[in-house]
């Protein structure tokens, strides 16, 4: 990958998009409480970076986005635009886990091992999720996160859901966000990135009751 | 006419993925769909979170597809069109921020546009096939579909009045609904459409809501007439997919007497719209105009009015990007635009009464 690449994750509240360099290097970020309408903001606030940084967007080498778990509406509009940034631009994309991003830069801050954290995250109004070690883990209103002892917990979007503990750690992982997105994303695109056709988010929570069923889509091509 | 021009159209409003290249509205150059039929079909109805994330997970390789078959340059392209509503949120986001950044990152307008009105539009798309080129103003369409039943007047392009529309579920649904009921496989409209054809006898009667002078619709109550029709005949057991209680006689005569309900309102309703507005030609579309039976009841109910009747083919009655590039052609022409900022609009209405 050459020169600068570009870097996005709206899977929180919060959404981020970040300009890095090839070495990892976070050159700048531009956060905004998105809520869940990540759509409306997420090209202007990218258009606004690239001219205050007099980057074009052909100078751009490559896209990196989060691919959480998180809110699913701010990770389709995410992976959608970043998609086509890819496609549109002929450039390499990379997915990172959010939660990887948000587990090492809350481990950079509080100087511990990132295997030593567990990440909870909201999943709709009453469940949360907790990811370790990559896998994440549906925790139903009312159930408690059945943790080891000594396990960090490191809390993003629960504000009153979770303790304060976790909740000051998680604004920490939220601050380190970019920084962290940026030096994985560095690394994974350097390693030739992902399928841009394939990429999904991590992790979809579905409707109580249901459960994905395999099935294959159908293609219909129509050219008269 | 419209300006020459080159549409490059998104659609991902309910389970299909599409993308099509357009010329002045009319010529296709591409049109591929992604459908998630069979894989909704295990759950019997579409699940929104799997239906937006199959949207993501297919929407890079329809465009690839669509713009290799085009072989259009970016420099040809006039527009990106894209559906902003009615739908289903999660899956309109997906092709809305696609379609928005190909926009931004090729220094192209972007033309939003209104699914239903797109379902309209596919009456333009060229078909050699047809006995009129094009439909003709002023005219009378309608629109039915899984999600949308509704009678509309057009006396010039891009002008609608809501002439009439469903008080409670769209056709489409209810043949989703009964289909389910006689034990029939999801989607509805071709698996009661193909037991329909199987009936010998055609003596089942089931109730027509006429709603008195008004052009709306009402199919809950057929439906409730079926399941207690349905419920009666297998002691109340009701039945599971796959495992009716019922003949398969059976179960092609109750489908038979429930399409029949659906089409004679349908079909009544479009030709007194039409006789009451003077209309020269009338429209047919949506998923539902691909039944045979529906279109050839109001093919000749509008002959006898002396009228033609639009049809579009049935890949382009469904959900499909050509048609929401031939309404793109018009709007562009029109001057619409949308900004960076462009959202879904889940209940984005058509017109007015
Ligand atoms: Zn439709």
């Amino acid at each position: 990958m050459a020169g600068r690449f570009l870097a996005i994750d709206t899977s929180g509240t919060n959404a981020l998009v970040a300009l890095g360099d090839a070495d990892g290097t976070l050159l700048t970020e531009r956060r905004w409480p998105a809520g869940y309408r990540h759509g409306e903001e997420l090209l202007t606030r990218i258009d606004e970076m690239l001219a205050a940084t007099a980057v074009s967007l052909a100078e751009l080498g490559g896209i990196v986005v989060g691919t959480g778990p998180g809110a699913f509406t701010g990770l389709r509009v995410g992976l959608a635009t970043a998609k086509a940034l890819a496609r549109g631009l002929d450039i390499p994309i990379a997915g990172v886990a959010t939660s990887e991003a948000l587990l090492a830069a809350a481990s950079l801050a509080g100087a511990f091992e990132p295997q030593r954290a567990v990440l909870l995250l909201p999943a709709g109004p009453s469940d949360r999720v907790v990811v370790s070690g990559g896998a994440a883990r549906l925790i139903r209103g009312g159930e408690e996160a059945e943790l080891e002892l000594g396990t960090i917990v490191v809390a993003v979007d629960l504000p009153g859901r979770a303790l304060e503990e976790a909740l000051a750690l998680g604004a920490e992982a939220e601050a380190g966000l970019a920084a962290a997105l940026v030096r994985l994303g560095a690394r994974r695109l350097a390693a030739g990135g992902d399928d841009v056709a394939r990429l999904v988010p991590e992790y979809v929570t579905l409707p109580r009751g249901v459960s994905v069923a395999k099935g294959e889509v159908r293609w219909s091509h129509d050219h008269r | 006419m419209t300006p020459r021009s080159l549409i490059l159209a998104v659609e991902s409003s309910c389970d299909e993925t599409a993308i099509a290249v357009v010329e002045d509205g009319s010529r296709i150059l591409a049109n591929v769909v992604a459908s998630q039929v069979a894989m909704h079909a295990a759950s019997g109805g579409i699940v929104p979170e799997v239906a937006a994330r199959a949207h993501l997970r297919w929407i890079v390789p329809v465009f690839d597809e669509a713009w290799a078959a085009a072989g259009a340059t970016w420099d040809d392209i006039s527009a990106v069109a894209v559906t902003e509503g009615p739908g289903l949120a999660g899956s309109l986001l997906v092709g809305i921020n696609f379609a928005k950044t190909l926009a931004y990152v090729h220094g192209k307008p972007l033309v939003p546009i209104n699914h239903l009105e797109g379902h309209l539009y596919a009456a333009w798309l060229a078909d050699e096939t047809r006995e009129v080129a094009e439909p003709i103003f002023p005219l009378v369409a309608l629109i039915v579909s899984g999600g949308h039943t509704f009678l509309v007047e057009m006396r010039d392009h891009l002008q609608y009045r809501l002439l009439g529309e469903t008080v409670d579920d769209a056709a489409g649904e209810a043949f989703d609904k009964v289909g389910r009921l006689l034990g029939l496989p999801y989607p509805g409209g071709p698996a009661i459409m193909a037991a329909a054809a199987e009936a010998t006898r055609h003596d089942v009667v089931f109730p027509r809501a006429w709603l008195g002078d008004t052009f709306d619709f009402s199919f809950s109550g057929l439906k409730t007439a079926a399941r207690r029709t349905i419920a009666t005949e297998t002691d109340g057991h009701g039945t599971a997919i796959g495992e009716s209680a019922l003949t398969a006689d059976r179960v092609a005569e109750l489908a038979d007497g429930f399409q029949e309900s659906v089409v004679d309102v349908l079909v009544t309703k479009a030709l007194r719209a039409a006789r009451q507005i003077g209309a020269k030609s009338v429209v047919l579309g949506g998923g539902v105009a691909a039944n045979r039976v529906l279109r050839d009841r109001l093919a000749a109910g509008a002959r006898g009015a002396g009228i033609p009747l639009v049809v579009p083919r049935p890949a382009l009655c469904t959900d499909n990007g050509a048609m929401i590039g031939a309404a793109g052609a018009r709007r562009w022409a029109a001057g619409s635009r949308a900004g960076l900022d462009l959202d879904a609009r889940p209940s984005l209405p058509l017109a007015r009464r």
